[in-house]
């Protein structure tokens, strides 16, 4: 058996990286971002637009799960009334940690143009919300925006970390 | 970490101990392939439906109330996101309605101009429609490559009116713009293309056996039942009659076009879809004539594309701009609205789902004393009580998808 | 002295209207004008009490009593051929006069004539159901009551279709706000986090204009951004946006705007 030395430190002698563990496990929440298909109203149909063929969402490991418990991302698309508010946050609960929240459009974020009766006026009054993007409907390229500003909001984030409640409640 | 609350698990609805083997089954109201907020108690004999209730009203935002607070002008985006798929088709129907209130005659060139949005987006919303069935049923790739092409609609509308979903592009007693220098001739670009990319669909789906197995003689609905159930567009040419609202009482000018109307008496899945397939031909036909409709118009230089009312609609821009009294009647509109005359107008118009009807009651006074919308969604989403009952939860998906509904549009 | 608003009636009203205005009509025809609108009448007159008929907007309005309304509609559906039924609601009228205005909007589609029949019921009056005679009443009365709270007979589900069970009121009434009542203001958070959760929640903002850029806990301002709750102040340096951070991404490519090829000409 020969005996070759090998020089581990060496930069190309195997493929080993040396970083930290945040990093790593960051990097592996921050680009597979599995998003939970909560299309409500509007928003839904531009939310589907990105996973669709021109704007591929796949390519930032996004990839719709229809199940919460497989889901980590949840984009809340469109307009929340007071009949479905219960079941945002049903589904929410049922999401496993971590988990995040992007409140997409004017009507997730504040109820928007429907100031009404029977509409919740903004999804954070429900369930805490990380990141909000407005617009009435926003475009796809919003939405990828978003995605990679929540991206790096995790990157941020420690890895591991006694888990707190986030605000809402 | 999980919080504390109210929720408890869902059980209301199921009972445990029965005496039959019924089983209640929830559907959604989050449910992928619900197309929307829709949610279904299915009682379940084994695999077999015996009885369905849908549940709709997740998506209700108030929108007839907010018509009653709104003056005429401020309730036009509105529309849009009613049947957000086609939104301008949303548009139109209310203009209509009130300019058949008003008795306005809308200048031929914006006449035309609405017709292309109209049919771009019926183009729009069965691309969009054999998307999300196909996606439904499990072909992904005709997901992929109907949305390749809804995309290069999308362009096209944005080129019109700057969005892409929720358009507004149609005004009160005409269309607020002339359409840019390109778009003719992207349209054709893209027309051209069409029957060849229909052609791909139907070389992808009609013959395919999983596509056939999920759509023949599955959901079958008997004309009576169609007739009975307020069904319109789509549903009700599959189900036997041969109705139209744009041939039987034609608006705009589409009785200057000549198209077809596809119809079938199966009354199942399958016919619906062929009819969609059919329906798209038959849009891209008449926007080929309504390209030569508009180079007609610029040939006769009929530039006009509003009205002219100046009780109800504003002046062009430039006349806003130079003259005292439009200016004037500007102001007035904008800040107080216009006032129609004191009557009740139900106009209908053929959206690509169905008869989309405006009742409109006005008071005289510059907000609708009440608006109530006949959305097509609302009775195709109220037939799944009869038409369910019978066939199996694989069935449900597929009968959901060719209803075509949208719950914008079906809640409002 | 505060200026008596309406109770009655709490939709928004116009601000001003000139003295001398008079609201003009939309024309009225008589119903001889249309031969095939002419001989409907004729038969529904026959066997029904109608208390007005004209020609609107191209279509027949018919008064009839509410008492007959299954039987009209029987009659048409029957022997008229008006086979569909595309719409019925309601108008509350009821600050004007204390009655529900109801109309059933029928279709031909033999003759391509639309029919709108209408009668005036009372406030606390139930409805005959139609739904034997269309399907499409089914749900359509279901709405009616659910907007309006006007009770139906012989209905098969009478529960309310748009609003949950559990709801107060009827929206669409005019006496019922846009932006709704108590209850609609906190049902959510009743419902998911019960009556002590209020105070912690706190209040719907319903002012759409409010913008208050040193509420750091609702409000961060692009390029500026303080943590949340954390005090704004004047002088904040500037935070530059970017969705990658500036020393590059661990095992990511940094984007390059040099290398990168935008396409402008889309292949159509």
């Amino acid at each position: 058996m020969a005996q070759h030395q090998v020089n581990y430190a060496q930069d190309g002698g195997l493929p080993v990286a040396l970083t930290t563990v945040d990093k790593v496990v960051n990097w592996g929440r921050s680009n597979s971002l599995w998003a939970l298909t909560y299309g409500l109203a509007c928003c839904g149909i531009e939310m589907m637009a990105s996973g669709a063929s021109r704007y591929d969402f796949d390519r930032f490991g996004t990839i719709f799960r229809a199940s919460p418990r497989q889901a980590e991302l949840m984009i809340v698309a469109g307009t929340l009334t007071k009949k479905h508010a219960e079941f945002i946050r049903r589904l929410y609960d049922q999401m496993t940690e971590p988990k995040w929240v992007i409140s997409m459009g004017s009507c997730a974020n504040t109820g928007g143009m429907f100031n009404t009766y029977a509409t919740v006026q903004g999804v954070d009054r429900v369930i805490p919300v990380d990141l909000y993007l407005p617009g009435c409907a926003p475009r796809p390229e919003t939405l990828q925006y978003a995605v990679m500003m929540l991206q790096k909001k995790i990157r941020r984030e420690k890895a591991i970390k006694a888990q707190k409640p986030k605000r809402l409640m | 970490m999980q919080q504390t609350n109210r929720l408890r698990p869902f059980f209301e609805n199921i009972t445990f101990e029965r005496d039959d083997n019924e089983l209640v089954l929830n559907f959604g109201p989050q449910h992928p392939s619900a197309h929307g907020q829709l949610r279904l108690m299915l009682h379940l004999q084994q695999e077999q439906i015996v009885k369905a209730h849908p549940d709709v009203g997740y998506l209700h935002r108030g929108m007839e109330k907010m018509a009653e607070n709104m003056i005429y002008n401020e309730f036009m985006p509105t529309t849009d996101r009613m049947d957000y798929i086609a939104s301008s088709s949303n548009n139109y129907g209310f203009a209509l309605a009130v300019e058949k209130l008003i008795g306005l005659e809308v200048p031929r060139r914006a006449k035309v101009i609405r017709m292309m949005l109209l049919e771009i987006n019926r183009l729009m919303s069965h691309l969009f429609w054999l998307a999300t069935t196909a996606l439904d049923i499990g072909a992904m790739t005709v997901f992929l490559y109907a949305f390749r092409e809804r995309e290069y609609l999308m362009d096209l509308v944005e080129d019109y009116c700057g969005a892409r979903l929720t358009h507004a592009a149609i005004r009160i007693g005409g269309v607020p713009l002339d359409i840019p220098d390109n778009f003719l001739g992207d349209l054709k670009k893209f027309l051209d293309k069409l029957p060849e990319n229909i052609k791909d669909y139907e070389d992808l789906l009609d013959q395919n056996r999983i596509w056939k197995m999920r759509m023949e003689n599955v959901g079958v609905i008997p004309t009576e039942m169609a007739l009975s159930w307020g069904c319109t567009g789509p549903m009700l040419r599959a189900s036997g009659v041969k109705w139209d609202i744009r041939k039987e009482e034609p608006y705009e000018l589409y009785d200057e076009v000549d198209f077809d109307i596809p119809w079938s008496d199966r009354g199942d899945n399958y016919a619906r879809y062929k009819i969609y397939m059919a329906e798209m031909r038959e849009s891209a036909k008449i926007l080929y004539q309504t390209i030569d409709m508009y180079n007609e118009t610029v040939k006769n230089n009929q530039t006009e594309l509003m009205a002219h009312a100046p009780q109800y609609i504003s002046a062009p821009k430039l006349d806003i701009m130079t003259q005292n009294y439009s200016l004037m009647q500007h102001f007035v509109l904008v800040t107080q609205g216009m006032r129609p005359p004191v009557g009740e107008v139900y106009a209908a118009t053929e959206s690509p789902k169905g008869e989309l009807g405006y009742f409109i009651r006005s008071e005289g006074g510059p907000y609708p004393y009440r608006l109530k919308v006949r959305a097509p969604s609302f009775w195709h989403t109220g037939i799944l009580t009869d038409l369910l009952p019978g066939h199996y939860i694989p069935d449900v998906v597929s009968i959901i998808g060719t209803t075509n509904i949208v719950f914008g549009e079906v809640d409002r | 002295m505060r200026r008596y608003t309406p109770k009655d009636d709490v939709q928004k009203k116009p601000y001003y209207t000139d003295r001398y205005w008079v609201a003009p009509q939309v024309p009225k025809y008589p119903v001889e004008e249309d031969e095939v609108f002419a001989e409907d009448l004729k038969a529904i007159k026959k066997k029904f009490k109608v208390d007005d008929a004209y020609i609107q907007v191209e279509q027949m309005v018919v008064y009839i009593r509410s008492e007959d309304n299954f039987g009209v509609l029987q009659l048409m559906r029957d022997e008229l051929g008006y086979t569909q039924l595309s719409e019925l609601s309601a108008i509350d009228r009821l600050a004007e006069r204390g009655q529900f205005e109801v109309f059933y909007q029928m279709l031909s589609m033999q003759k391509r004539k639309r029919v709108r029949v209408k009668m005036l019921i009372d406030e606390h009056e139930a409805v005959n159901s139609v739904e034997k005679l269309f399907r499409s009443a089914d749900w359509a009365e279901r709405e009616m009551y659910d907007m309006f709270g006007i009770k139906l007979n012989n209905h098969p589900f009478p529960k309310r279709i748009l609003m949950p069970d559990d709801w107060e009121g009827f929206p669409l009434r005019k006496t019922y706000p846009l932006q709704g009542d108590e209850f609609a203001a906190w049902y959510e958070v009743d419902k998911i986090f019960g009556k002590e959760a209020r105070d912690i929640i706190g209040p719907e903002l319903r002012d759409s204009a409010m913008v208050d850029r040193y509420d750091t806990k609702r409000f961060a301002r692009l390029g500026h951004e303080v943590p949340y709750g954390a005090e704004f102040k004047a002088d904040q340096p500037e935070t530059p946006l970017g969705y990658q951070e500036e020393e590059g991404v661990f095992m990511i490519e940094k984007f390059d705007e040099e290398k990168s090829v935008v396409i402008s000409d889309r292949d159509r």
